[in-house]
């Protein structure tokens, strides 16, 4: 298996001493092609840092993020903004659709900024809108649309250009749960049938129980790793095992076993 | 502590919005500029003389303040509620910290009194500098001399530029803060949503485009065919179609946008869509204020155009005389020696490099003459108006001065033309510029020596039309004369004429002084001596004042709807942006670079600008055709085709300049404020 992200000693540091915030403080994983990873950790404790920073949103103070071959570090600004939104998809917690466009402009909006012809992914709308059930809104503005059309919108939007992988914050967090189901349902669908590399963020347990692994992250710190014995364990019983290591998370680490 | 937060929020306001800030600072200097008028020293000049027509003006110009007052209002009103709405949220806090609302009125009251303080602190010095500049050089341009000049402070001025200013601007702002502080704290704290505002079928945008362009179409015909000049209920008819029609043209814009950003070459230019969808906002959310600022951009346009058009006529004089002569207390005749010798006697010859005599009469019969030959060729030429006019006036003509030769070669001569050699059968036509339609029509007819007739006589028409002026006063101004030799001058008039005799001052003597100054003192040598005279600067003055206050007030009125709508356009785009500054933000995670994001912004600022920019060239193409009759002074102006280019090539050249200027602030701006949504996210 092709490993697609290698995260190596990643640090970073927000203030001097003696008043430094160590977001993140040495995160070492890899992620390998067509896994569906889950990151899950308190508030604060360093899942969205750890996301901008993969994302290239933000520079970290030290260690390397390598996505196939290529170190973040070393690219230049043009270079990672043709990362931003070829190599990667990213999608939000509050979906983040501009709110002048339609549905169909929103999702085509990464190929206006690479300048791909609409034409190379007419093919892919297509797909994609079909499968993630939004045929029928690709005309309509963001005001128009339920919560969970827009994330699926949005979703369409992350991954109209085949991205190596997708990083998602947190994208059941504005969802009822019904809506929430049904956007993880099509989320890990896509992983399985597409072979999309997922890399959520989250801390709502039903929504990591469609992860393949995940991992658990305290004070800028991983502290634990779970994977999904797949098929032989259910997704009920991951979600059961989630739930425990939640758990442990309000006495620290110690109380880990 | 309270103060100092005001000073913070006030410093803030105006950092945020300095193209605001610095539009209100524009604008103080032109109210001061304009209420001390009567400080100029061209204006306190022509007090001297023209005192009643001054007095009037000054009555004008506080009408024209207040208009300009009232336009200012709607920018302060427009920026103002732009302003605090964007602060919603603060404000929100302030009161969730258990700010009494009382407490928040007053800060917001403070806030903007201090910012006040302070523009008027810039301005008003600035102000008084420049309009002493500008008093200097048109004192300088008009020949005043500078050397009398004192500096000088209007106090009234002051005062009434400050109380104007604060007149439009405190109620403004107390409407918004009791509207905003009666709020609730809930509606204060959350965001609203800044997404698409409802939209009516598509239909009924086209039709009211299609209304709006047919009330412009109507407004254009009207305007035209210039009976709005006569009839005040045709007048209010273009012009509430003009400015309803812009509206609804503006109201509908939205489609053809809209049109634009679903198709076209949507992924060959970068965010080609997102950007007409931005410009699609503008004109959805503010459709009326676009309008506004289109009307207030084509009124500048119309007024610059008459302005500059006005304060060329000035220059367009053809100035040889200085002074003429006339008997103090008898209709009698003065003779040039008469004249010279009280010049010599009183020491005031060397003042003057010339003295001459023009004799003009009117023949001794009446209807003696005869155009015939003339009218019939005139009749032949092709059909247009201005020979359909010079027809209607020469075809019943059967009188005319007559003008002696020799008078009129000394004139000549004056202004440095050759002298003119006449036969004893021969005239020249004479004709006012002012009455001179088509000036090359009649030179060809007169090449072919048409024949007149006069007194029985048969005379053949040589040379080109004459037109110089033969006494200073221009109100005196001669129609239709024959210049003819002296002995045929002498035989027609029977000896019953006018002897005008006229004098020019001596060129070093104006050269050290200023004509002005020069004419001011010779007029005072000459009201001691027994002679009456008209100096060139009596009927110099009445001109002069007509084309300052005409060219003053109509460029301060276009400077101040320019900036006006400019303002209202650049805080338009910039606070929409910071409203909507998430968009930028979602496409920075997109894939797109500082440079790609300021790009698109540069593109939006140019529709932006351009929109209301291009409907009001249109409208002014029109507009020009409509108002140029009615404000050019003399028939020249009218009828020069290449002169109205040149007014209107002036005119686009400061309207480029001027838009050029506010488009580079306005991206200027914007750039930095997209970088400042990138910095805080990179930092390392």
């Amino acid at each position: 298996m092709q490993t697609i992200l290698d995260v190596q000693s990643l640090k970073k540091y927000y203030g001097k001493e003696p008043n430094q915030t160590k977001a993140l403080d040495g995160v070492s994983f890899q992620v390998i092609q067509g896994e569906f990873l889950g990151i899950m950790g308190a508030s604060g404790s360093g899942k969205t840092t750890l996301l901008n920073c993969l994302a290239s949103i933000i520079r970290p103070t030290a260690g390397s993020i390598y996505l196939k071959d290529k170190e973040l570090g070393r690219l230049k600004e043009s270079e990672l903004a043709h990362y931003r939104g070829n190599e990667i998809g990213y999608l939000f917690q509050n979906f983040e659709l501009i709110d002048n466009l339609t549905a169909k402009e929103n999702i085509l909006l990464p190929l206006s900024l690479h300048k791909v012809s609409e034409r190379e992914s007419a093919e892919r709308l297509k797909l994609l809108s079909n499968y993630l059930d939004i045929t029928d809104v690709l005309d309509k503005f963001p005001s128009q649309m339920s919560g969970g059309q827009r994330q699926r919108v949005a979703a369409a939007r992350a991954l109209i250009l085949d991205p190596h992988i997708v990083f998602a914050d947190e994208p059941t967090g504005a969802l009822d749960s019904k809506n929430a189901r049904i956007l993880m349902e099509r989320l890990a669908g896509m992983n399985a049938v597409e072979k999309t590399t997922i890399l959520m963020v989250t801390h709502n347990s039903y929504a990591a129980s469609f992860c393949n692994r995940i991992l658990f992250i305290q004070d800028g710190k991983l502290f634990h790793e779970l994977r999904r014995d797949h098929p032989r364990e259910t997704q009920e019983d991951f979600y059961q095992r989630i739930l425990r290591v939640m758990s442990m998370f309000a006495g620290g680490e110690p109380n880990v076993f | 502590m309270f103060s100092k937060l005001i000073a913070r929020n006030s410093r803030r306001n105006r950092k945020d919005s300095i193209l605001y800030f610095s539009s209100m600072v524009i604008s103080i200097i032109a109210f001061y500029i304009i209420l001390s008028l009567s400080n100029q020293n061209v204006m306190l000049f022509l007090k001297k003389m023209e005192s009643d027509a001054v007095d009037r003006l000054m009555t004008l110009i506080p009408v024209f303040y207040v208009l300009s007052l009232f336009i200012l209002f709607f920018l302060v009103y427009f920026a103002g509620s732009i302003q605090i709405e964007r602060r919603k949220h603060e404000f929100g806090v302030y009161l969730t910290l258990g700010m009494k609302r009382s407490r928040l009125f007053f800060m917001l009251l403070l806030e903007d009194l201090r910012n006040n303080i302070i523009a008027l602190g810039i301005a008003l010095p600035v102000a008084v500098l420049l309009s002493e500049l500008i008093s200097l050089v048109t004192s300088k341009i008009v020949g005043l001399g500078i050397i009398g000049h004192q500096f000088s402070l209007s106090l009234p001025a002051v005062v009434f530029t400050v109380v104007g200013f604060l007149l439009v601007k405190l109620p403004a702002f107390v409407f918004f803060s009791i509207k905003v502080t009666r709020k609730e704290i809930g509606e204060l704290l959350s965001y609203p949503p800044s997404g698409i505002k409802k939209q009516l079928p598509n239909i009924i945008y086209f039709f009211s485009m299609i209304l709006g362009a047919l009330m412009l179409a109507k407004a254009y015909q009207l305007g035209i065919s210039g009976r709005a000049w006569f009839d005040r209920k045709i007048m209010g008819l273009t012009v509430s179609l003009g400015g309803l029609g812009t509206i609804l043209l503006f109201y509908g814009l939205r489609m053809v946008i809209g049109f634009f950003a679903g198709t076209g070459r949507r992924n060959r230019k970068k965010l080609h869509n997102f950007n007409f969808r931005q410009v699609q906002e503008m004109v959805i959310h503010r459709s009326t204020t676009v309008a506004i600022c289109s009307l207030l951009i084509f009124a500048s346009l119309c007024l610059f155009g008459a302005g500059i058009a006005i304060s060329m006529d000035a220059t367009d004089n053809i100035h040889i005389l200085d002074y003429t002569f006339s008997n103090k207390d008898s209709y009698e005749n003065l003779d040039t020696e008469q004249v010279q010798e009280f010049l010599e006697e009183n020491g005031m010859a060397p003042l003057f490099s010339n003295v001459l005599g023009i004799r003009v009469g009117h023949p001794k019969e009446l209807h003696s003459l005869s155009l015939d030959n003339l009218v019939e060729q005139i009749e032949r030429a092709p059909l247009n108006d201005a020979r359909n006019t010079l027809l209607h006036n020469l075809k019943n003509r059967d009188d005319c001065y007559l003008i002696s030769l020799s008078g009129y070669n000394e004139l000549r001569q004056a202004a440095d033309l050759e002298p003119f050699v006449l036969e004893d059968q021969e005239a020249a036509l004479y004709m006012n510029r002012d009455f001179l339609i088509d000036e090359a029509l009649l030179n060809s007819i007169i090449a072919t020596r048409p024949a007149i007739r006069q007194s029985g006589e048969t005379l053949t028409l040589t040379g080109q039309i004459e037109s110089l002026p033969i006494v200073t006063d221009r109100s005196i101004t001669l129609t239709f004369a024959l210049i003819v030799t002296d002995t045929r001058f002498e035989s027609y008039t029977g000896g019953n004429y006018t002897n005008y005799v006229s004098a020019v001052l001596d060129p070093d003597f104006v050269q050290e002084k200023g004509l002005m100054q020069a004419i001011m003192e010779t007029n005072n040598a000459l009201d001691k001596m027994p002679l009456a005279y008209e100096s060139y600067l009596q009927s110099m003055g009445r001109k002069l004042f007509y084309v300052v206050a005409a060219s003053y007030l109509t460029i301060y009125l276009a400077l101040i709807f320019l900036v006006v709508a400019n303002t209202t356009i650049a805080v338009l785009f910039l606070m929409g942006q910071r409203k909507t500054h998430r968009r930028y933000q979602i496409l920075v995670h997109l894939g797109a670079t500082c440079e790609t994001l300021c790009e698109s912004a540069r593109k939006q600022i140019n529709w932006y600008f351009g929109l209301p920019i291009a409907v009001a060239l249109i409208n002014s193409i029109f507009g020009v055709l409509f108002l140029f009759p009615a404000l050019l002074p003399a028939a020249s102006l009218r009828t020069n085709v290449g002169r109205r280019v040149f007014i209107a090539g002036i005119v686009i050249l400061v309207l480029t300049l001027i838009e050029y200027i506010y488009m580079s602030l306005v991206k200027r701006s914007s750039d930095t404020f997209l970088r400042t949504l990138m910095i805080p996210q990179r930092v390392d």
